[in-house]
């Protein structure tokens, strides 16, 4: 029961950066209709920018503050870049068939990385002086690292904050409309372009936060751009249109790996851990494609 | 119209420049990973190749002649390399290879085998070591298997039967237990596996399940979990630095109370950076010194990381600058002897390389903290030595050395090749 | 589609669905096959590596061009059929105890190629089905997770564990015999390649004219309203799938004697990826856009790689401290190729096949160029 409990907490703790990256990509998808393969690299960027810019704030700035004001000026440089590149990229690509968009979406992901190691060079950077302490918390028996649980907080407060954005604002509301329906929403005076670029920009966003708290679990390198392929069974499960869904099924990612990882990879041998998320994605294509929450397709001839 | 006329100009520079420097030169092809899976170590490693090569031509090059180093990188993507490598061999005809990771060596050696292309590889694999199956893969430090059996044994010997830790467990009669952690997946992880176990069993040492984790494992929690159950003693590690330090923080966190014993491209300062106090006591394996340390052409390897690439800061440089540096010595002084002979190709290389005897970058003992190197026609293992060092007070300091030969003379044949 | 020239006419059917209908055609597909002879005895020894780089490309991404540009499914896994196609026929020609008159007549090779094409077929099939009930994203997700569960799991961890050693082995010299050629040197494996190429153009070609290709066609316009028309649309896609793992499985074949080595680390995921790209650089729905996508590709390599090596040649013989830049052009190199296809794929949404295609197109119709489109 103990090692389930741990496997269950570490998951959910995990899958709240899973659920954290998704959401930016479920943004992409709902606005515009773009399956965005580049979401690694966005999360590398976001936590190599974070990182940059704790190293410059540390040396006159508490740990703590520095971490958070580092952070504050990620958000702001991802809706910045996001902007950009759904300005010089994808604006031109509105209305080509989706694959070659798709395409695009890869070859960002290459110039990204090049422009990473450009900037900031290939080695593994980590967040020096440590932020979290190495010691975990033990609740109860379960140990939980101290970066996890603020991960889980951070990823938390960012979803709230997201989807309260969506309710309550004016932008927020403008995207659900063109989202919904565009041909309705631009006849009602709601811009395409600027929604497109808000949710490219707030994806920078999501990414960067992502990037920067998987950089605190285990150093910041190229491998952090591995993750942007595990959002996509998150999406599949939540399904493709919906934020609540892409939370959830982050999470339940998170907890399906790690369940899996601890039960199952004796009796693989080369372990289950890595693959499950996948085999547990085509398995669910085959009987909910649309996902838990996803919007149906109705096709008329 | 005028923007392709300059570009224009600028290619017939790029060609003029290129042509007008062929004549005396020994050419040399590097291939790297810079932006790939492993690049977070390759960097380094390339960068020292570049230096090492411009200090070996400041230097007076080979018996006069100055080497030409084309380095390319192929991002892991393996293809890519079987490319390059066919472009070195046909157009730039090169002398020799440079190899990186077990990805790209072990798929050209067919190929390297049948064109007799002399290769020094960073993929320390036990398993190209033997000139009977890849005559022409030669690698220019300690294997891993060697590297694998030697850390046991040192944990074993210094380790288990001398500290306070385990006075316990060891007066109440409990036998050790090894635990190997790695990517099952990956040739390089493997390699040395059936090698450790093999040297559980020969010294007593009980071994429990393998864990298999990723090379790009953020969280190793279940893993280590499930191992939690072995009750083991001693945990090997045969990844990268990454999950490496994934894996140490983990266990710490979840109090699994083992000895980490690291294979050599898991151990470096970013090991330190990441693990912290989890991974005090940690011993790892090295092929050479770690950068500044004091021993022969340290200052050389310095000075030459300022000169070369003087905008990567120097504490972001590690060991493997340091293991580029021994990789291209040992090239530049097997060239060195073919070219005194006359003859550049393949074969002479190859005899040349399997001439050494006891030899030591530059000729200078201990240079660059190397053990002697001996490399005969039936064993391209380098050397029977291994250095193992460990992670005392947040600092790594050297530990240990140890002559597997010496140990043990009557099997140290039988293990040649795996 | 292109035109044919002015004042052409046919005087029956089947003069008029000849593959080459005219004389001009004629001889200038006479001049490419005696070019294509001719080769290697023209150029440099690394030419030939690349065109048969070149070729692999083609026949790999044929299938893809098969699924995407001509039934209209989009698939992201390819290089997971190419890969079982690959470890079909190694494992054939390593393990399967041939007896010696096969061996000697060099039928194992040519015999592994055939299976490894079927099986590849097969397994195309099943990660296929989901196209009976799912189409656009989510297709794609089903064959990207056929990319994720084949080559990392069942064969890094399954299928290479056969016969020891691990993941990779080689295959020794003199395995890879077709008949009395041993396939063993660039040359050789160039005319093999060009070969296998013109056979799979053929096949590919002659199933797009006949009612397979029609029914393709149909499914990829509007597959419901095919369906309404009486056109089997879950037998067809099923049937698309399997064409088009039988070529993923003999361009997998063809690899392995390019390198005589086999390792999961040549199928990842940044090739299934390469291929699509391939499509759309060359042109969706277009056979010769399949040559034209490939020849761009590893051209636009080649081009970086000339970039990286020429310039690091300059840097270092004229400014030795200046070695940071031969670094950061590697890097640039990355962002490079990214950007080249951004840009190619924003500027030439139609591929590079329309352009040929629009070429073609003003001299045959001329005067009148300005007709077609």
């Amino acid at each position: 029961m103990e090692l389930f409990m741990q496997l269950f907490v570490t998951g959910v703790m995990l899958g709240s950066i899973f659920a954290l990256v998704a959401l930016g990509w479920v943004l992409i998808y709902k606005c515009s209709g773009v399956l965005n393969l580049a979401m690694g690299s966005l999360t590398m960027i976001g936590g190599y920018v974070c990182l940059g810019l704790y190293e410059r704030f540390v040396t006159f700035m508490p740990v703590n503050s520095a971490f958070l004001v580092a952070l504050v000026c990620t958000l702001i440089i991802g809706m910045i870049l996001g902007l950009l590149t759904e300005r010089i990229f994808l604006r031109k690509m509105i209305g080509e068939p989706i694959l070659a968009v798709i395409m695009v979406t890869v070859g960002l992901s290459f110039f990204f990385k090049g422009m990473v190691f450009i900037i900031w060079d290939t080695d593994t950077q980590v967040f020096l002086p440590r932020i979290f302490s190495i010691d975990p918390i033990v609740i109860g028996g379960i140990a939980i690292g101290q970066v996890y649980l603020w991960s889980f907080i951070a990823s938390l407060i960012l979803m709230v904050a997201f989807v309260a954005f969506f309710k309550y604002t004016r932008w927020g509301l403008s995207m659900q409309a063109c989202a919904d329906d565009e041909m309705a929403a631009l006849s009602l005076g709601v811009s395409a372009k600027f929604v497109y670029a808000l949710a490219w920009g707030i994806a920078f966003m999501a990414a960067g936060v992502g990037g920067t708290l998987l950089g605190n679990i285990n150093g910041l390198n190229y491998s952090v751009s591995l993750l942007g392929l595990l959002v996509l069974p998150v999406v599949v499960f939540g399904g493709l249109n919906s934020v609540p869904g892409a939370i959830v099924g982050g999470i339940t990612i998170g907890i399906l790996q790690n369940l899996a990882g601890g039960y199952l990879d004796r009796f693989f041998p080369g372990g289950i851990k890595e693959v499950a998320p996948f085999i547990f994605m085509v398995v669910f294509l085959l009987f909910k494609p649309y996902g838990l929450w996803g919007w149906e397709r109705i096709e008329r001839v | 119209m005028r923007i392709s006329r300059s570009l224009l100009l600028v290619a017939a520079g790029i060609l003029l420049c290129s042509m007008a420097f062929a004549a005396e030169e020994i050419k040399v092809g590097s291939i790297n990973d810079l932006t790939g899976a492993t690049s977070d170590v390759g960097k380094d490693a390339a960068l020292g190749v570049r230096e090492c090569v411009t200090y070996i031509n400041d230097t007076g090059g080979i018996n006069g002649k100055k080497i030409k180093l084309l380095l390319y990188d192929y991002g892991y993507r393996v293809p890519e390399a079987i490319t390059i490598y066919k472009r070195f061999r046909d157009y730039d005809k090169i002398a020799m290879l440079l190899q990186w990771g077990t990805g790209d060596t072990e798929a050209l050696s067919p190929t390297v085998n049948k064109d007799k292309m002399v290769t020094i590889s960073d993929s320390l694999s036990g398993h190209l070591c033997d000139p009977a199956k890849t005559p022409y893969n030669f690698i220019y430090s300690t294997d891993y298997s060697t590297n694998a059996r030697a850390a046991l044994t040192v944990w074993f010997e210094e380790v288990w039967k001398k500290s306070d830790k385990w006075k316990k467990a060891r007066e109440s009669g409990q036998k050790p237990k090894l635990v190997c952690s790695y990517m099952f997946a990956s040739p390089y992880s493997s390699a040395p596996i059936k090698a450790i176990k093999d040297q559980a069993k020969l010294l007593g040492i009980e071994v429990g399940k393998d864990m298999d984790v990723p090379l790009t494992a953020l969280d190793a929690k279940s893993q280590v979990l499930a191992a939690k159950d072995e009750n083991a003693t001693v945990m090997w590690h045969g990844n990268t630095t990454m999950s490496v330090a994934t894996t140490i923080k983990d266990a710490y966190s979840l109090q699994l109370g083992v000895d980490h014993i690291i294979n050599n491209w898991g151990f470096d300062q970013n090991l330190l950076k990441m693990t912290e106090k989890a991974g005090e006591g940690a011993i790892g394996a090295a092929s050479c010194a770690f950068l500044g340390m004091d021993v022969p052409y340290m200052d050389k390897v310095m000075e030459y990381c300022k000169k070369v690439n003087p905008e990567v800061p120097i504490e972001k440089r590690d060991i493997r600058t340091v293991q580029g540096w021994l990789k291209v010595s040992m090239a530049a002084a097997a060239l060195g002897i073919a070219d005194k002979k006359g003859k550049l190709d393949g074969p002479a290389i190859k005899a040349a390389l399997e001439s050494f005897k006891d030899w030591y970058p530059f000729n200078t003992p201990n240079a660059l903290g190397r053990p002697g190197t001996t490399i005969t026609d039936k064993d391209h293992r380098p050397s029977p030595v291994s250095v193992l060092y460990t992670i005392k007070d947040g600092k790594i300091v050297f530990f240990h050395q140890i002559n597997m030969k010496e140990k043990f003379p009557d099997k140290w044949e039988s293990w040649l090749g795996w | 589609m292109s035109y044919l020239p002015c004042g052409t006419y046919f005087e029956s059917y089947a003069k008029d669905q000849k593959w080459w209908r005219t004389p001009f055609i004629k001889g200038k597909m006479i001049l490419l096959v005696i070019l294509i002879i001719a080769f290697p005895f023209l150029v440099d020894p690394q030419w030939l590596s690349i065109v048969y780089t070149i070729n692999y490309y083609i026949l790999a991404a044929l299938g893809v061009q098969l699924l995407i540009g001509y039934c209209g499914q989009i698939t992201l896994g390819h290089a997971a059929f190419v890969a079982v196609g690959a470890y079909t026929s190694a494992y054939m020609v390593l393990f399967v105890p041939w007896p010696q008159s096969f061996v000697d007549a060099g039928v194992a090779y040519p015999l592994s190629m055939i299976c490894a094409g079927i099986l590849a077929g097969l397994w195309s099939v099943l990660f296929g089905l989901p196209s009976a009930r799912v189409k656009g994203f989510y297709l794609i997700m089903t064959t990207m997770a056929a990319q994720w569960i084949t080559v990392p799991l069942i064969i890094t961890q399954y299928v290479s564990q056969i016969g020891g050693r691990g993941q990779s082995f080689s295959l020794p010299t003199g395995t890879i015999q077709i008949g009395p050629w041993a396939i063993e040197s660039d040359l050789e494996i160039y005319y093999f390649s060009m070969v296998l190429v013109a056979l799979c153009l053929l096949a590919m070609g002659n199933m797009l004219r006949s009612k397979l290709g029609r029914a393709w066609v149909a499914i990829r316009d509007n597959d419901i309203a095919a369906e309404t028309m009486g056109v089997n649309i879950v037998v067809y896609k099923l049937l698309a799938f399997f064409v088009a793992g039988f070529f993923a499985g003999i361009a997998g074949s063809f690899y392995i004697s390019t390198l005589f080595f086999v390792s999961p680390e040549h199928y990842e995921w940044f090739y299934s990826l390469l291929w699509v790209g391939i499509i759309l650089i060359g042109g969706v729905g277009s056979i010769q856009g399949l040559v034209f996508g490939s020849a761009f590709v590893v051209l636009v390599f080649k081009a970086l790689e000339l970039m990286v090596l020429g310039v690091s040649d300059i840097v270092m013989v004229s400014y030795p401290s200046l070695g940071w830049v031969t670094t950061k052009i590697i890097f640039f190199k990355e962002s490079a190729f990214g950007l080249a296809i951004i840009f190619f794929l924003i500027y030439e949404p139609n591929g590079l096949a329309y352009r040929y295609w629009q070429l073609k197109n003003y001299f045959n119709l001329w005067p009148f160029s300005y007709t077609g489109k």
